[in-house]
């Protein structure tokens, strides 16, 4: 797959570009928005085939609206964001939860990646991950952009279109509600201390 | 995210931790497979070239929609109709035209008939 051949044009316009029958648009599209995309849904899913039917799911949303789609109300990638942030937090609320309790899996004793040590990474991810799908949508979009992507407050404003005192209440409040969804594992996570 | 040094520990601190520690995964480069999955979704939904062709709206539609919808017009004909008939009735206001036009003329002659007859009684 070559690489973005039209990084001058933004997604908007290649949207309505495509809109109007340009399989290139298509291309540079794909090419430029399905990495963040699959990598978006892979932290929040932790599985890799999980992770590509959601990007594929959310690219097919945005192909079937792009006739519809109006340039300035938002942008294609935070658009694209919530999108798959809903799809992953529909799976993971589906999903059963883990076989092993978190609190079931040994600590590794030397520092040697082994089989325990993975399980209680996966366990640990596991149990934030779904901690943070049951946040509400705007907080969990707040942290996400903070933590994933590394967003300033300023960035993630303008893409939620609210403001900055907006933005650090989500986040703080978000942060609060997972320590205390997270309350009663704080040491079988390994974050005690 | 990392914390700055010599920070107080706060309550949510461990959670920036574990949010970090998510973020730092490795992540696979998508694979090809999943860029021709999507590239062929794409194809698949792409509009004709020149976009999708606006419907064409009959013009008696275009004029129903420019005078407000079905509702509109049906009000219309009812004020017209109203108008077209008080307008024929118009000529004279007490509507005796009409009621002439009709033939009731014996009526009229009638009651001046009565009134004479009551001028008449008065004068012995």
């Amino acid at each position: 797959m070559p690489l973005d051949t039209d990084p001058q044009t933004d997604d908007a316009a290649l949207l309505a570009r495509y809109a109007r029958g340009d399989a290139a648009a298509a291309r540079t599209l794909t090419v430029r928005l399905v990495p963040r995309v699959q990598a978006q849904a892979m932290r929040m899913l932790g599985d890799v085939a999980e992770a590509e039917d959601v990007a594929q799911e959310a690219m097919l949303r945005l192909w079937r609206i792009a006739p519809d789609w109006r340039e300035g109300e938002a942008q294609v990638t935070t658009w694209l964001y919530r999108v798959v942030s809903n799809l992953c937090t529909d799976r993971l609320r589906k999903r059963p939860r883990s076989r092993v309790p978190l609190e079931d899996v040994a600590e590794p004793e030397d520092p040697t990646p082994s089989v325990e040590a993975k399980m209680q990474t996966d366990a640990r991810r596991d149990a934030v991950r779904r901690a943070l799908a049951d946040l509400p949508e705007r907080q969990r979009l707040a942290v996400m952009m903070r933590h994933f992507e590394g967003a300033s407050n300023p960035e993630i404003a303008a893409r939620l279109g609210i403001s900055t005192e907006a933005v650090e209440s989500l986040t703080a409040r978000g942060k609060r509600a997972l320590a205390q969804a997270l309350k009663g594992q704080v040491s079988a996570l390994g974050y005690e201390g | 995210m990392t914390l700055p040094p010599n920070r107080p520990e706060r309550d949510t601190d461990w959670i920036d931790r574990a949010l970090d520690d998510l973020a730092a995964m490795p992540v696979p480069d998508a694979s090809g497979d999943l860029m021709a999955r999507v590239l062929g979704d794409a194809e698949a939904l792409m509009p004709p070239p020149g976009g999708v062709q606006a419907v064409r709206i009959p013009l008696w539609r275009q004029i129903v929609q420019g005078l407000g919808g079905w509702t509109a017009v049906g009000g219309l004909v009812a004020a017209a109709a109203t108008g077209f008939v008080v307008g024929l009735g118009g000529f004279d206001t007490t509507g005796t035209d009409t009621i002439w036009s009709l033939g009731y003329g014996t009526f009229y002659e009638g009651e001046g008939a009565l009134a004479a007859f009551g001028w008449d009684f008065e004068e012995g």
